[in-house]
């Protein structure tokens, strides 16, 4: 019975959120320096013409950016929901952890210290500097009297975060040119990115997302703890490596495409969970669509709120998850 | 405490003399002014001592040197010292209340709080002189530890933990805002809030020292009797209440004296991180002593740590000057997941 009615709900949830989706796309492509009909937004994407000026705006310009949007929104939207199954800990996102910093600092080191500007090596670098600060992060908890509770993992987050954030900080101080390009990065923005970084992050979010799919069934049983998740047979230092494998990946992805966007991976599981429950099986793919609806319609605010001036997605993001995040604190521990 | 009893009139006057405490105090005060003279010497125009000296007691060897002693490093370290002061003893009375070792100005958004107020006034009234930036300061950080305590106050048990959980959300949530608000206003004005966000003591001048020692001087008073709630609450609120200490009442006052104390400073400088997390336990380690002495203690070590930092930021990468909220960050961070990793609070929480 209650298979059925979730099943139901998976139904017409589905719908609802590609609608949704499907919306929030058409509106944020239609925003902007001038605002351009749905109508004309439709025809753009479907019969391109490449002698009107409205419908090349929308090729070469915003479409990539909504583009943007939906990779980097789903992807930390998964990652924060793989996160929070894997930790039992309803604070876990990518942002807090220092998964975040720990992957823009391995970059601001490539690009503005190192030399390497290789979009290609981009989310690689990203990757190790993730896996890197998850690392510390967690080390740091689980050395901590106590084990990895919330209060300890953000905290060393926090501690990692700062760090990090001081060293990029000096880094940008003593080399200013090169940093020029790197300083409205590092604050989570949309604007501005070129598709080759896109096409590079790519692979890595396929991968992080496709391992993220299959390990869904089993994070499901690890949600209710190692102890049950064994009794269930699943193996669960394969599942974890496999976690962490795709949250670094999609992270890594995320940064490279778009720079830290801090709380992205908190909201969204938590909506997910609060209408599909705690079946990770659904609660993945919604998070990608509610990620990438979210994300789309932040960077509809990040872009309207003070026109003509635009501010960063990342603010944005911050100034939506941060009251979540303290209502979390408040009604979950 | 380790120290040395007197006794007189065979018995019924006895004090105890806490000498090992002392003796610390006097040797921090004494590393104050040697980096204080070091902080003369070193630096783009380097002056020997011998020079410094002379400079100091008013026959300096050159006009440059004595334009760079007493109007660029001499006011510049003292607002380092004074504003490490002022960080340490907000931390100190922070984690006293709260009874939570990890509590921190800059860590639960009450330095994030003064920092908004003061970018919000000057993005929006440029022309507003710093005189008013304490008040401002002051307001912003106040109202940030009111909503934090109403928001942490709401469900009862475990409230250490939600209180610092809270802070960093509203640190984020404030951090936020003031981004948006520089990518609003007007680039220059952006700027100039930019680097005062940065937590850089450069710009100090004598009119940022007279106005740190005036707010000194204000809560000094204030902070000599708070030593004696201090020392009652510490043992929590049912105790200090069978001490007679009304709990309440004192606790507020002492939030309040708190946030001003971490208001003033960032007023004069910008949020500094981790100064005041990190002084009080180093006090603590170096000598144990009661609560008015500790105080003193707290306020000694931050001073150095401030005036260190701003030292080494300035030298170390010159002519690039590393502003000294970053130095302090690096040198806090790691005695923060020390703490971290042997804070007895975990049991409390």
């Amino acid at each position: 019975m209650t298979a059925l009615l979730r099943s139901g709900i998976v139904g017409s949830g589905t719908v609802f959120a590609l609608g949704a989706l499907a919306l929030a796309f058409g509106w944020h492509i239609a925003v902007g320096a001038k605002v351009i009909p749905l109508s004309v937004v439709i025809d753009a994407l479907a019969t391109p013409d490449p002698r009107e000026f409205d419908h090349m705006v929308i090729r070469d310009l915003r479409l990539p950016r909504a583009l943007f949007a939906v990779l980097v929104g789903g992807a930390l939207a998964v990652a924060g929901a793989l996160m929070q199954g894997t930790t039992r800990n309803p604070l876990a996102e990518p942002g807090l952890l220092g998964l975040l910093s720990g992957a823009s600092f391995a970059v601001v080191m490539a690009v503005g210290v190192f030399d390497v500007a290789n979009p290609a090596l981009t989310p690689l670098i990203a990757a190790i500097g993730a896996l890197g600060a998850a690392s510390i992060v967690w080390l740091i908890a689980t050395s901590a009297p106590g084990g990895a509770t919330p209060l300890t993992l953000v905290l060393s987050g926090a501690a990692v975060t700062a760090f990090l954030g001081a060293l990029i900080s000096i880094a940008n101080l003593l080399d200013e040119d090169s940093f020029e390009t790197l300083r409205v990065w590092l604050t989570g923005t949309l604007a501005g990115r070129s598709t080759g970084v896109m096409l590079w992050a790519l692979p890595w979010l396929i991968a992080g997302m496709g391992v993220a799919l299959v390990v869904a069934r089993q994070v499901t049983a690890l949600s209710m703890g190692d102890e049950t998740a064994t009794g269930l047979g699943v193996d669960v230092t394969r599942l974890k490596a496999l976690v962490l494998f795709s949250v670094v990946a999609l992270t890594a992805a995320a940064v490279a495409i778009a720079g830290p966007m801090g709380f992205v991976g908190l909201i969204v599981p938590h909506a997910a969970r609060l209408i599909f429950g705690h079946d990770y099986r659904v609660i993945v793919p919604f998070c990608a669509i509610f990620g990438a609806t979210f994300l789309l319609v932040a960077d509809i605010a990040a872009r309207m709120v003070l026109s003509p001036v635009e501010v960063s997605t990342g603010i944005v993001t911050a100034l939506l998850g941060a009251p979540f995040f303290v209502w979390l604190v408040r009604a979950r521990l | 405490m380790t120290g040395t009893t007197w006794q007189r009139l065979d018995g019924p006057v006895t004090f105890a003399l806490p000498t090992r405490a002392l003796t610390v105090l006097v040797l921090l005060v004494a590393t104050n002014i040697a980096v204080l003279v070091a902080s003369f010497m070193f630096g783009s125009y380097p002056i020997d001592l011998p020079g410094v000296l002379a400079t100091l007691v008013g026959n300096a060897p050159s006009e440059t040197a004595e334009t760079v002693v007493w109007n660029l490093r001499f006011p510049r370290s003292l607002a380092a010292m004074m504003t490490g002061a002022l960080f340490a003893l907000s931390g100190a009375v922070l984690q006293n209340i709260t009874r939570n070792p990890l509590a921190d100005p800059s860590l639960v958004g009450v330095s994030q709080g003064a920092g908004f107020a003061v970018v919000a006034a000057m993005i929006a009234f440029p022309d507003m002189g710093s005189v008013w930036r304490p008040a401002l300061a002051f307001a912003g950080a106040l109202a940030v530890a009111a909503l934090i305590q109403w928001i942490a106050m709401q469900r009862t048990g475990g409230a250490t933990m939600r209180f610092i959980l809270t802070g960093i959300g509203v640190a984020a949530f404030i951090s936020a805002g003031t981004n948006a608000l520089l990518t609003y206003g007007d680039i220059d004005r952006a700027l100039a809030a930019l680097g005062w966000l940065a937590g850089s003591i450069h710009a100090a001048r004598w009119g940022e020292v007279w106005s740190l020692a005036f707010c000194l001087a204000l809560c000094a008073p204030i902070l000599i009797w708070a030593a004696r709630p201090m020392t009652a609450l510490q043992f929590g609120p049912d105790i200090a209440t069978g001490f007679g200490v009304a709990v309440r009442r004192n606790r507020i006052a002492l939030i309040t004296l708190s946030v001003a104390l971490a208001a003033f400073a960032v007023a004069a400088v910008g949020p500094l991180g981790f100064v005041g997390l990190v002084a009080p336990h180093i006090a603590r380690r170096i000598a144990r002593a009661g609560v008015g002495l500790h105080l003193a203690l707290t306020g000694a070590t931050g001073a150095l740590m401030v005036s260190l930092a701003d030292l080494l930021g300035r030298t170390l990468f010159a002519p690039v000057q590393i502003p000294a909220g970053l130095m302090t960050a690096l040198i806090g961070v790691p005695l923060f997941v020390w703490l971290i990793l042997r804070s007895q609070a975990r049991t409390q929480l």
